[in-house]
């Protein structure tokens, strides 16, 4: 096998690692508020369910609740699994980060001075136009660094996707090295994750930047 | 009658914070309420303000009831969407300014009136810009508060508050988070307020300025009002051994 078709067949494998990527964070990231936002309910026992599901994401490993994804309704219910594989894998990447960004988003939320919701309710903001426009834009600047750190922790783990045989750019690296017996493969996946991280703190920079108009 | 509040009570966590505190304030009225800390002044304000809830006791505003105590004798609020009328009754100012900083100045006067009054961009700028000339800061409009100094942000602050067209002002400290070349220009602002006849009420700790610009004096001790009147009567011939100890303190600082 060439260089040029290796590049080749593993570039349909860097298409659908974007892809992961992608819906990933369309997914988890407005996920992560809700769940943050019930993290606060005041309800209590949507709250104790709310702590469980984040404990319980951060507490096992990503690439076994894959499995449970993928093969849980198979095991626990007899379904059949066929053309589940990538709904699953997204499902088990949006479920996982969305608990992560979560826990991010509260930090944010209540690092926000009280003095801040006191002059809003005062000057007599609802409180939803209080946290969409006080509250909301100031978390977002507060924890960028900690989101990107999450999102190239993202670009990485999307290589957890092999163990459902899922064909991204690990896998099929791990496999044309195999068939090949070539190193290249490795090399190739490496620099394409290394390039990709590149371009994420690239982007997150140039919006904290542009965040950086105020303090 | 601006506002009037009767027999407000209020504790925290069982210790009672404000015995029976009976206070109006009639229009055009400035009131300097003094007193040492802890003595329930800023509760006082929070209450009126509606950022605490009173145990019991009645708040009214323009003669109509907010708030007073009911069956049971707690006190009961009128439902949330009538409260949001009274709010506007009231400004406060805080001894921390509170200015939203991820909003210029402008839009930190700007964004109230039109999200909750549903003012239109013209009117609330023409307001703000009205409002920044008289604080003296209209070439600030279009920075951000970081970029002002601690009296500059208190004026900006004022300046926001006003922009919602209060019936009445109320201050918590105003100048007690600034260095003492900063209190000055704060003051002055106030002082203007006052010649202008807004409604005020100025939790401080400035004697000099309580005396020369509020028609009347309150002093607050162990959440009761121990005396009130006439600045001159309670600064310079106070009726109470508790103020006058109080008074005393500030006479050798």
């Amino acid at each position: 096998m060439t260089f040029s078709t290796m590049i080749s067949t593993m570039g349909a494998g860097m298409l659908r690692t974007v892809g992961i990527f992608v819906l990933t964070l369309i997914g988890s990231l407005p996920l992560g508020m809700v769940v943050a936002l019930l993290r606060k309910s005041r309800i209590g026992p949507v709250r104790g369910v709310i702590r469980v599901y984040i404990s319980v994401m951060r507490g096992t490993p990503l690439m076994l609740q894959l499995l449970v994804w993928y093969f849980g309704p198979f095991y626990l219910f007899g379904w059949s699994i066929r053309g589940w594989r990538f709904p699953a894998l997204i499902v088990g990447f949006v479920l996982n980060y969305a608990a992560y960004f979560a826990e991010i988003y509260r930090g944010g939320i209540e690092s926000i001075p009280k003095g801040q919701y006191e002059a809003a309710e005062v000057l007599g903001y609802t409180r939803a136009q209080t946290f969409l426009r006080i509250i909301l834009p100031q978390v977002v600047k507060r924890i960028m660094p900690s989101v990107t750190n999450e999102v190239i922790t993202l670009v990485k783990d999307t290589s957890l996707a092999f163990t459902l045989a899922y064909q991204e750019v690990f896998s099929l690296a791990k496999q044309i090295s195999a068939s090949q017996t070539s190193f290249m493969p490795f090399v190739i996946a490496g620099v394409f994750y290394f390039i990709a991280n590149y371009v994420v703190a690239f982007a997150m920079e140039r919006i904290e930047k542009a965040l950086d108009y105020y303090r | 009658m601006i506002i009037e509040m009767t027999h407000i009570r209020k504790s925290f966590e069982g210790l009672e914070v404000l015995k029976d505190i009976s206070f109006a304030v009639d229009s055009g009225e400035v009131v300097s309420v003094i007193g040492p800390s802890g003595s329930g002044k800023s509760t006082l304000l929070r209450c009126a303000t509606f950022l605490e809830t009173i145990d019991g006791g009645e708040i009214r505003y323009m003669g109509q009831t907010a708030a007073h105590t009911g069956e049971g004798g707690r006190a009961q609020y009128v439902p949330h969407h009538e409260l949001s009328r009274f709010r506007a009754y009231c400004g406060l100012v805080f001894q921390q300014f509170h200015l939203f900083p991820h909003y210029s100045v402008l839009k930190n006067l700007t964004d109230a009136p039109m999200q909750v009054q549903k003012k239109s961009r013209e009117e609330a700028e023409e307001t703000a810009m009205a409002l920044l000339k008289k604080m003296g800061i209209e070439d600030k409009a279009k920075a951000y508060p970081y970029q002002l100094s601690g009296g500059q942000q208190q004026r900006v602050a004022i300046a926001r508050a006003l922009a919602m067209k209060p019936e009445i002002l109320f201050f918590d400290e105003p100048t007690s988070a600034l260095d003492p070349e900063l209190t000055g220009e704060v003051l002055k602002a106030i002082r203007q307020l006052a010649e202008e006849k807004m409604t005020m009420v100025v939790v401080t700790h400035e004697m000099p300025f309580a005396r020369a610009v509020s028609g009347r004096v309150i002093f607050m001790d162990g959440g009761v009002i121990v005396e009130q009147g006439d600045p001159k009567e309670v600064f310079d011939d106070p009726k109470e051994e508790r103020t006058r100890q109080f008074l005393r303190v500030f006479e050798h600082a």
